[in-house]
């Protein structure tokens, strides 16, 4: 398919999504709601998880760090600033009256996580190896130690609760529809082509002169500011934010996403990621009512066992099956237009 | 194309299906939703008896003809499992059901300040029964009731009890961090003793998940004028704290707000350790009042055994006051309810008379000041705020 039918269907899947979030705002009661947003906000993270543990072949388990920057900065940025004094004493006085409208707020929130994201890739990127892994997870406990100790800041182990509930499914839509968008280019564009060589081969890469450090540098900046944004819908979702809102099982959680979905899949992950929000939290009542908990998570564990035997690499590897064409092929089996009959291999 | 548009059309008709539910009726049940942590944290030795107490006085007004004309009251008890998130989208769920008329809960400030502002946001009353920060109806707003006295009256009721009846005029103080309760209950018992003329020679802080308090102990010993221990805790550390104070041999006075009223503060220590210990809590074990005494016989038959703590009395006051509420008003509309609550005066409670004063929504009740001998609580005496 030439390209611009390419953006021609993204653009009526857009606009299909749009009806559907329509109809669910008017219709569905506001707990549906709020699982539909967390399916949404989970979809954002997975994706943006793919570009660092996908594209670019590092494996990063920085994201609840991440979402806990841009959630409290979003959240102090927006929160009114007639409470903030006495949710937060220390804040300096240029924060203490700003408040922005939500869209900036959230667009701070990732560009914090950016920055966090820059200082802490910018030593740890020049080295070979797992050392990300290490330096990210280090990262979720310092920055949780941060938040607890940073009272005046953060109002420490409390958390800051009764923010306004500024997330709806449109918000998280939009987000959404921007993260897939901007990973769609990217791997479609000659920077993402190296990611996927650095990835392959990093000498090869060298040799013909990518710029591994700064490449690498960039995915996880552009993953953290995605990741940012996402912590800050989810707190303006759920109304709270503590340190210990988003753990290190957490960052499994999404790494288990990437890996199902097939590292470097931009639909695998989102759709995984979205089948496995709704699987958990259907599984809840269940739980609850065999008396099992921690069901979920043990089918979890063993989803990813079969997946890693039988399917090495992932639900669809690193392709990006046609879905529509399926959709359409599905119930005639009418012949299709060549190209769209196969996958599309990157 | 076509197909693909029939499954769209078909998604978007089950989405309207599943949300075209019937409209409520005038003789349906008077929903109260109750969000207590019940399955998890050691908030659940407090949480659960409040929603015995909720769910016996819901049982005694269903048996006695119901209210508005015969309508029942349907409580449905939603598990916040200790966990902050889930008392926030507990308290989405309970907002989106239809027919609502208030929401009730919650023994802890943090927890009340997760869920409470959702109800505010959609004018649904909510009354919580054991969320003892006085600031709370500020925070939150004009939607939010308590069913219990602030933290400044126990507070202070604990720093005269120490200072007058004790003789305890220099104390260590040991604050939970992670609580807006027992960082609130500290500053009012600091407040009160030094302007008693007490002296708070050291303040110690910690978190709710610590399990050893070594490092406490000793800076504890560190202070040997200390004349008594004032450990603000929540239900979760006040046994440790017991327990790891008397194992290094330190027998000083414990105090405490009614964090303590648990059984965790015999169970985890052993009642050999148990020793010593004074606490305040919520008034009616030392009250012969008749709606006292019509609890207790209830929660006995109820539950095959005596009320395990005041927690359990404060449910049932919790319930009590809007089922009142919903009585004066006449009706089930949010408004109001909220209107009716907000003119409570007199209303003759297990735990002492509430009466919503000045516009105020927290109540001034009495205080009982509680000591625990060899694992045996019993009360000392019972406080009645001057105001």
């Amino acid at each position: 398919m030439a390209s611009g039918s390419k953006l021609l269907a993204f653009l009526v899947a857009a606009l299909v999504g749009a009806v559907l979030v329509y109809g669910a705002s008017a219709t569905l009661d506001a707990y549906l709601l709020s699982i539909i947003a967390f399916v949404g906000i989970n979809v954002i993270l997975a994706v943006s998880l793919n570009i660092t543990n996908g594209f670019t072949g590092l494996f990063s388990l920085g994201h609840p760090a991440f979402m806990t920057i841009g959630g409290y900065v979003t959240a102090i940025m927006s929160l009114e600033p007639k409470r903030k004094p006495f949710l937060l004493p220390d804040l300096p006085a240029w924060l203490a009256t700003s408040h922005l409208p939500f869209l900036l707020a959230l667009i701070t929130g990732g560009l914090a996580a950016t920055l966090v994201a820059l200082v802490v890739g910018f030593p740890v990127l020049r080295l070979r190896g797992h050392y990300l892994a290490v330096a990210t997870l280090g990262l979720i406990f310092i920055v949780q130690g941060l938040a607890v100790n940073l009272d005046g800041y953060t109002r420490g182990a409390l958390g800051l609760n009764g923010l306004p509930e500024l997330t709806n499914l449109w918000w998280v839509y939009g987000w959404m529809l921007l993260t897939l968008y901007v990973c769609w280019k990217l791997k479609h564009s000659s920077l993402g082509r190296t990611m996927l060589a650095i990835r392959e081969n990093e000498l090869a890469a060298a040799c013909l002169g990518v710029r591994i450090t700064r490449t690498r540098i960039f995915s996880f900046a552009l993953g953290a500011f995605f990741a940012g944004v996402a912590g800050g819908l989810w707190a303006h979702l759920v109304t709270l934010i503590t340190p210990s809102s988003f753990s290190f099982l957490f960052a499994f959680q999404l790494v288990v996403m990437v890996v199902l979905g097939g590292s470097g899949s931009i639909t695998g992950a989102a759709l995984v990621g979205a089948l496995l929000t709704i699987a958990t939290e259907a599984l809840h009542p269940v739980e609850e009512a065999m008396g099992f908990f921690g069901a979920s998570q043990l089918l979890m564990a063993l989803a990813v066992l079969l997946v890693l035997v039988f399917r090495p690499k992932g639900l669809f590897g690193m392709a990006e099956p046609d879905l529509l064409a399926w959709i359409g092929k599905l119930p005639g089996r009418q012949p299709t237009r060549s190209g769209s009959k196969r996958q599309r291999e990157v | 194309m076509r197909t693909m548009l029939s499954r769209v059309m078909a998604a978007v008709a089950a989405v309207g299906l599943v949300a075209s539910v019937p409209q409520a009726r005038a003789a349906d049940p008077i929903k109260i939703v109750a969000l207590y942590n019940l399955s998890a944290g050691g908030l659940a030795s407090i949480d659960g008896p409040s929603l015995n107490g909720a769910k016996l006085k819901a049982k005694e007004i269903n048996d006695a003809g119901g209210l508005l004309g015969g309508r029942m009251i349907e409580i449905t008890a939603i598990d916040t499992k200790n966990d902050l998130k889930e008392a926030a989208t507990g308290a989405k769920r309970a907002v989106s059901m239809a027919g609502l008329v208030a929401g009730i809960g919650h023994s802890d400030t943090t927890f009340a300040l997760a869920s409470a502002p959702l109800f505010q946001a959609q004018g649904i009353p909510f009354v919580t029964s054991g969320a003892t920060a006085p600031e709370l109806p500020d925070m939150v707003g004009d939607q939010m009731f308590m069913a219990c006295f602030g933290d400044d009256v126990q507070a202070h009721a604990m720093a005269e009890y120490a200072y007058n009846t004790l003789g305890v005029h220099t104390v260590v103080m040991w604050t939970d961090n992670a609580m807006d309760y027992t960082k609130g209950l500290s500053k009012f018992f600091q407040d009160r003793f030094t302007q008693l003329g007490g002296k708070v020679l050291l303040n110690d802080v910690y978190m709710t998940e610590d399990k050893d308090f070594s490092a406490l102990v000793s800076r504890l010993k560190a202070n040997a004028d200390a004349q008594a221990v004032f450990a603000s805790s929540g239900p979760d550390t006040a046994g440790i704290i017991i327990k790891q104070i008397r194992e290094a041999g330190i027998n000083l006075p414990i105090l405490g707000g009614d964090g303590y009223d648990t059984d965790l503060i015999s169970t985890v220590p052993g009642p050999d350790l148990s020793n010593n210990v004074y606490f305040t809590t919520h008034a009616y074990v030392g009250l012969d009042t008749g709606p006292a005494n019509v609890f207790r016989t209830g929660y006995q038959k109820a539950y095959g055994g005596p009320p395990e703590n005041a927690f359990a009395a404060l449910g049932y006051d919790a319930m009590g006051l809007v089922a009142d509420a919903i009585k004066r008003a006449g009706s089930t509309d949010h408004t109001a309810v909220t209107k009716a609550l907000a003119e409570t005066s007199g209303y003759e409670a297990v735990t002492g008379n509430i009466a919503f004063k000045n516009g105020s929504h927290v109540p001034s009740k009495p205080v009982a000041v509680m000591y625990v001998d060899h694992g045996k609580v019993n009360l000392k005496t019972t406080v009645t705020p001057k105001s």
